[in-house]
């Protein structure tokens, strides 16, 4: 869990350091993140004891994320003029990228799909 | 008395009591999306903090060591993705062109719907990264120069309603491969969907998993760039 930690965040701050003297207009934990999995894909020495921190982070995402998304509510005030803009660009917007990314995927996907399908009858 | 709600202890101890209850809950009712821990954690916050006189500001100061922790944990998502590389290698192809393809559809619908119906920029901004995953997209936001919590909160929402409608969707386009299900989700509703995706098999999760990889990545290292050349032929002047 410390061995985890201490990548994680060693990998955080190689982002801040990339980001600190190319100025490019990128997160550093994104940057930190594909160095990660650049380390791993090149199976550098104990990066893969990443496992136990990351997947505990990753599993309470929501809780990390809480106290900044309450505040859609805590200060509506702000947002209330746009109330009509908001609900559809969110609501409808997921739906329609949700229908569209599907279809996308079923033509893309068609010709391996019909194959898992009858892979996955014969095994059920 | 009143000197004790304001310390972080104070702001950590709601939060985590809140969440707590929340997951429990949504353990009870089977993970019904509606009852998802963060629009059921919310409901003790937004309550009690009035209540005792802790501004919203001063709440996030509180807990300011949970948002920190977004930025490992937005390094921790190379860890799954690494993982499920393996396992994608066969349909590598359609996957990369429907991250590219989903990741513009995703943004650019709600993009163009938020502005057609007349917000400003900071709005439309805070609305960009919704379908990606909260840490990256709390990350983003600031290119874009939007609110942190409108997009935090749209972040929250898309999540929920891509798992809520999921089922439907998937059933109306009669949608039976795994990959497909799973893909989709992880695209659309990140971490959220994915949680859904592992419900209809392992195999969908996993597809989920790297969705939410990819479209973080796809939309983190485009959109700073792409933003400034959007928003003033969006709101020229």
């Amino acid at each position: 869990m410390v061995d985890g930690l201490l990548i994680l965040l060693l990998f955080q701050f190689l982002g801040e350091l990339v980001i600190h003297f190319t100025g490019l207009p990128l997160p550093a934990p994104v940057v930190g993140m594909v160095l990660l999995l650049l380390a791993l894909m090149f199976s550098v020495p104990y990066s893969d004891r990443v496992a136990d921190a990351s997947g505990a982070l990753i599993r309470h995402i929501s809780l990390l994320i809480f106290p900044l998304g309450v505040g859609i509510v805590l200060q509506w005030e702000r947002y209330s003029d746009y109330a009509l803009a908001l609900t559809v660009a969110v609501i409808l917007g997921t739906i329609v990228a949700l229908v569209l990314v599907t279809l996308l995927l079923k033509l893309l996907l068609r010709e391996r799909g019909k194959a898992g399908e009858r892979g996955g009858r014969a095994d059920g | 008395m009143a000197e004790l709600v304001h310390s972080p202890l104070f702001g950590l101890l709601l939060t985590l009591a809140s969440y707590r209850m929340a997951t429990w809950l949504y353990g009870k009712v089977h993970s019904l999306p509606l009852f998802h821990p963060f629009i059921v954690a919310s409901i003790p916050v937004i309550v009690v903090l009035p209540l005792v006189g802790v501004s919203y500001t001063e709440y996030r100061d509180q807990t300011q060591v949970l948002s920190f922790l977004l930025g490992p944990a937005t390094v921790a998502l190379a860890w799954p993705l690494y993982r499920q590389l393996h396992t994608v290698r066969s349909v590598w192809r359609p996957i990369l062109i429907t991250t590219f393809i989903g990741a513009a559809l995703a943004a650019g619908i709600s993009i163009y719907l938020a502005w057609m119906l007349g917000a400003p920029e900071a709005v439309v901004g805070s609305l960009a990264p919704k379908s990606i995953t909260t840490p990256i997209a709390v990350e983003v936001v600031k290119s874009t120069g939007g609110y942190v919590s409108l997009a935090a909160g749209a972040v929250a929402i898309t999540g929920i309603v891509g798992a809520l409608v999921a089922g439907l969707v998937f059933r109306m386009l009669r949608v039976k491969d795994d990959r497909i299900r799973g893909f989709a989700l992880g695209l659309v509703a990140h971490a959220i969907g994915t949680a859904r995706a592992f419900e209809f098999s392992e195999k969908a999760g996993a597809f989920a998993g790297l969705a939410l990889g990819l479209t973080g990545l796809v939309t983190a290292l485009a959109l700073p760039w792409l933003w400034p050349l959007i928003s003033p032929w969006l709101f020229p002047g």
